[in-house]
């Protein structure tokens, strides 16, 4: 990344957007960078990450804009950016335990209108077609 | 039994007494600091004190809260607390399918939603490589730069309510309610449009709209020069904006500006030009930049951004094709597995979606990249050594809309 934003070749200056992606098997950070010689956006991604202690290196030394960034990819998927100095919840309330853009946070049943009939067709999650078994067999169960 | 002053009942849970109540007033939260940076806030040195800022303040332009650490007058540090309209848009879009995430994104930014209900639109045309018929793609253009003309007309009326200034706004109305009007004549909605659709857009231009269009066309650069020189040549609106939150190039490239607070630095950077969608590439319209980088600048930005819009409206006017206005699409849409980055300029920056599609029809992740929320932050950088008074207009002239901040 600092090779990205320093090197007189590169320059790319602009962080056009930081997000968090959980695949269900792994989770994944995205970056889209802008140059002002590139005819695109580069698209940075770190793979791979563990579901289960996802941790990158923090890039607010490049951008202190990308604080909330990670703010929210921390928020949404638990995602620890090593490095940021104010890494908390920033929507969700600073108590709260789940990270509710993960694929497994599926969307309450909706008890009330069909008791045991699983999930409205609104509410279904599509699983990945990587998905871990324990999603799809969540899932299985619903349906 | 005589109360006892200093023993009551706490406010989550009325059975247990508390020596000290805690009330939704209270700046300081309940909870012990979770990172470096929240201790280091909470912790005052001597003569400062924290004070609360909303979330229900009227010119925090939504539900935006901010604890403001202030020494005398003079604001040291501040805090946004944001969160009290988070919805989960992002969520809802994963669980129903492309079409619905249209009018699920139109609330985002409500000022001008045009531009957010763009946002699924333009990521399933990228990833469907799809062809849109050139009519859709003039009258999309169309809307967006009259939904920008409007939203900055409101700006400009809001920056002077918030110095004080009564007056300006009621003309930004005038201006807004027309072409809110006439976008009703073309959409039948006046806020959220819900015009946009994959493939093209809902209708065609219809008389109503054309009759009014050219009626606006007709007065519309006059009276925005009018209106200006109601604020321009204000001595008071000058002295108060000039110099004030000023940002310089490598500072807004450093927190991810965009939009008019990074143009008024001085960087050309415009979704429009930089990244060419829909037909832009076939218009002539310059990008006005400023390189004072305060208050003032932005402001006197938004005005030139107006004048190029109409230019734009002008050419397209000319310009319209004949033609469909929808691609021959089937109804249950399944969008081709992949990941497309798409973006469009909308009135407060760079306005951008990250999509992933796995085969089916829903969204597999769908990311909304909202300018107000990264534009928002800067006012952690701007505040501090600013009187109170002029966080109001530091805050209004970076122009944050808090149903796109919160999501």
């Amino acid at each position: 990344m600092r090779t990205l934003h320093d090197d007189p070749d590169l320059r790319f200056t602009l962080l056009a957007d930081i997000c968090g992606v959980d695949t269900g098997r792994k989770m994944q950070v995205v970056y889209h960078l802008w140059s002002a010689t590139s005819p695109d956006w580069l698209r940075v991604i770190a793979d791979d990450l563990p579901r289960d202690d996802p941790r990158v290196p923090s890039v607010t030394f490049l951008w202190k804009g990308a604080e909330w960034g990670e703010r929210e990819a921390y928020d949404m998927f638990g995602i620890i950016f090593e490095g940021n100095r104010d890494l908390r919840r920033i929507y969700m309330p600073p108590d709260y335990k789940s990270f509710p853009l993960r694929k497994d946070f599926l969307l309450p049943d909706d008890a009330a209108r069909s008791p045991g009939m699983g999930v409205r067709h609104m509410e279904q999650t599509a699983p990945p077609a990587d998905a871990p078994d324990e999603v799809l067999l969540r899932r299985s169960q619903l349906d | 039994m005589a109360a006892d002053p200093t023993r009551v009942r706490s406010l989550d849970d009325p059975t247990v007494i508390v020596d000290t109540p805690a009330t939704i007033y209270d700046a300081v939260p309940p909870y012990p600091p979770q990172t470096e940076r929240e201790a280091e806030f909470y912790t005052l040195r001597d003569g400062e004190m924290l004070i609360n800022l909303g979330p229900q303040h009227p010119s925090t332009h939504g539900v935006l809260r901010v604890v403001l650490k202030i020494d005398g007058e003079r604001v040291v540090d501040l805090d946004p607390v944001l969160g009290y309209l988070h919805r989960g848009v992002e969520k809802i879009c994963e669980n129903c399918d492309w079409h619905m995430a249209i009018s699920n994104c139109d609330p985002l930014e409500y000022i001008a939603s045009m531009f957010s209900e763009a946002l699924p639109v333009l990521a399933a045309e990228k990833l469907l490589e799809l062809k849109v018929p050139r009519r859709a793609e003039y009258i999309r253009v169309l809307a967006w730069e009259l939904n920008r003309i409007s939203s900055h007309a409101l700006f400009m009326g809001w920056l002077a309510l918030d110095l004080g200034g009564l007056t300006p706004i009621l003309y930004g109305f005038i201006e807004r309610d027309e072409i809110v009007e006439m976008l009703a004549s073309l959409t039948g909605q006046r806020l959220l449009f819900n015009y946009l659709r994959i493939g093209g857009v809902n209708g065609d231009l219809n008389h109503d709209f054309l009759s009014r269009l050219g009626d606006w066309m007709s007065r519309a650069a006059h009276r925005i020069e009018d209106s200006q020189t109601l604020i321009n040549e204000n001595e008071i609106f000058v002295k108060r904006v000039r110099g004030l939150g000023t940002i310089d190039r490598a500072t807004a490239l450093r927190m991810c500006l965009t939009g008019p607070p990074l143009r008024a630095t001085g960087i050309p950077y415009d979704v429009r030009r930089a990244h060419p969608y829909s037909v832009y590439p076939e218009l002539e319209f310059g990008i006005p930049t400023r390189t004072e980088g305060d208050s003032y600048a932005r402001y006197l930005l938004h005005l030139d951004e107006i004048r190029q819009s109409i230019h734009i409206i002008d050419q397209v006017l000319h310009q319209m094709p004949d033609g469909p206005v929808m691609a021959k699409l089937p109804r249950l849409l399944r969008i081709p597995p992949g990941r497309a980055f798409a973006a469009l300029e909308s009135p407060r920056g760079q306005y951008a979606v990250y999509a992933m599609s796995d085969g089916s029809d829903q969204p597999f992740r769908f990311r909304i990249h909202d300018p107000s929320y990264f534009n928002l932050q800067t006012v952690g950088l701007l505040m501090p050594g600013n009187l109170i008074a002029d966080t109001m207009a530091i805050m209004a002239s970076l122009d944050p809309i808090m149903g796109g901040v919160d999501k």
